[in-house]
């Protein structure tokens, strides 16, 4: 309702101006015409795809087309004269326009899944170049460090050659 | 010293009288606001609504009515429309079955408005953003 009221103001700009013309009664059925011909310009069936695109005083001819549509009975009017005294007034543009158009969510969701994806594979290409895992890192390489840490009595009080040590030592492969 | 005791008979007499004359004395009530029905706000609307002569004040006045933990009756929504209709603004019209749509609690009572108001619809012309749309 705000945007309506916010559009109205400029509504009355014309009768003003009507007025300054019917002073001088020569230019009044001039002016009128001239109105009537610019407003006709605009089809009312068409208002919704290009209401964005009307400049000021075009969006100002509209709106006096359709307060005049409006005063007739509302039985005789279109569905398009409808549907364009409806838009003008409540519909999405302006204040009223959405913050996030019709199909962001998926838009979002499927550029999410695309970004996850590319990092994937991104982490498969740059693994599959690396260099091998060097070889201390292997079973038998830590069994054979625990027999060695072992014949040398490494960590007698609490670690691996102490009594009762059950611990696994440098083993940590399964 | 007669007169003494008379008197500390009379204080301990009269002590739990004037407590319980003072006991209301020190009850404040809150609020002097009285609870306004909803037959009352429907005709205070339904008046409001008739007397609205420009689509601001129709505007305003739904607006307020709106705004309230109630959705309103049938009665002054058709008040509303028959306004929407004498300040010429169809879009007004159709907002304001758009407004009941976000007041009801559930499909079923917005089927039960439209049902009730089908009259008044029929009788100004009016449809519904839904029917507008449909195609």
């Amino acid at each position: 309702m705000q945007a309506l009221r916010l559009a109205r103001p400029r509504a009355p700009l014309r009768p003003y101006a009507r007025s300054l013309t019917a002073t001088a009664s020569g230019h009044a059925s001039a002016a009128a015409s001239a109105s009537s011909s610019s407003s006709a310009v605009i089809p009312l069936s068409n208002v919704e795809a290009q209401w964005e695109q009307l400049s000021p005083d075009e969006q100002l001819a509209v709106h006096q087309q359709l307060e005049e549509v409006q005063k007739k009975d509302w039985n005789s009017l279109s569905v398009d004269e409808k549907k364009a005294a409806y838009y003008v007034a409540f519909g999405p543009h302006g204040p009223r326009r959405p913050d996030n158009p019709p199909g962001t969510g998926p838009k979002i969701f499927l550029a999410t899944v695309a970004g996850i994806a590319v990092a994937g594979v991104l982490f498969a290409a740059i693994r599959s170049q690396a260099p091998p895992p060097p070889k201390t890192i292997s079973k038998e390489w830590e069994e054979a460090s625990n027999q060695r840490a072992l014949e040398q009595k490494a960590n007698p009080i609490t670690g691996i050659s102490s009594e009762g040590y059950s611990g696994k030592g440098f083993v940590t492969h399964k | 010293m007669r007169a003494q005791l008379v008197a500390s008979l009379l204080r301990a007499r009269r002590a739990p009288v004037a407590r319980r004359v003072l006991a209301p004395a020190f009850v404040r009530y809150s609020s002097t606001h009285h609870e306004e029905t909803f037959e009352s706000f429907t005709e205070r609307y339904v008046t409001f609504f008739q007397q609205a002569q420009d689509l601001f004040e129709l505007q305003r006045g739904l607006n307020n009515c709106f705004a309230h933990d109630l959705v309103p009756a049938p009665s002054v929504i058709e008040a509303a429309l028959r306004a929407a209709r004498r300040v010429n603004d169809y879009a007004t019209a159709v907002r304001i079955f758009e407004g009941i749509k976000e007041k009801v609690e559930n499909t079923q009572q917005y089927q039960a408005y439209l049902d009730e108001l089908k009259p008044v619809r029929e009788e100004l012309g009016i449809n519904v953003r839904e029917e507008l749309y449909q195609s």
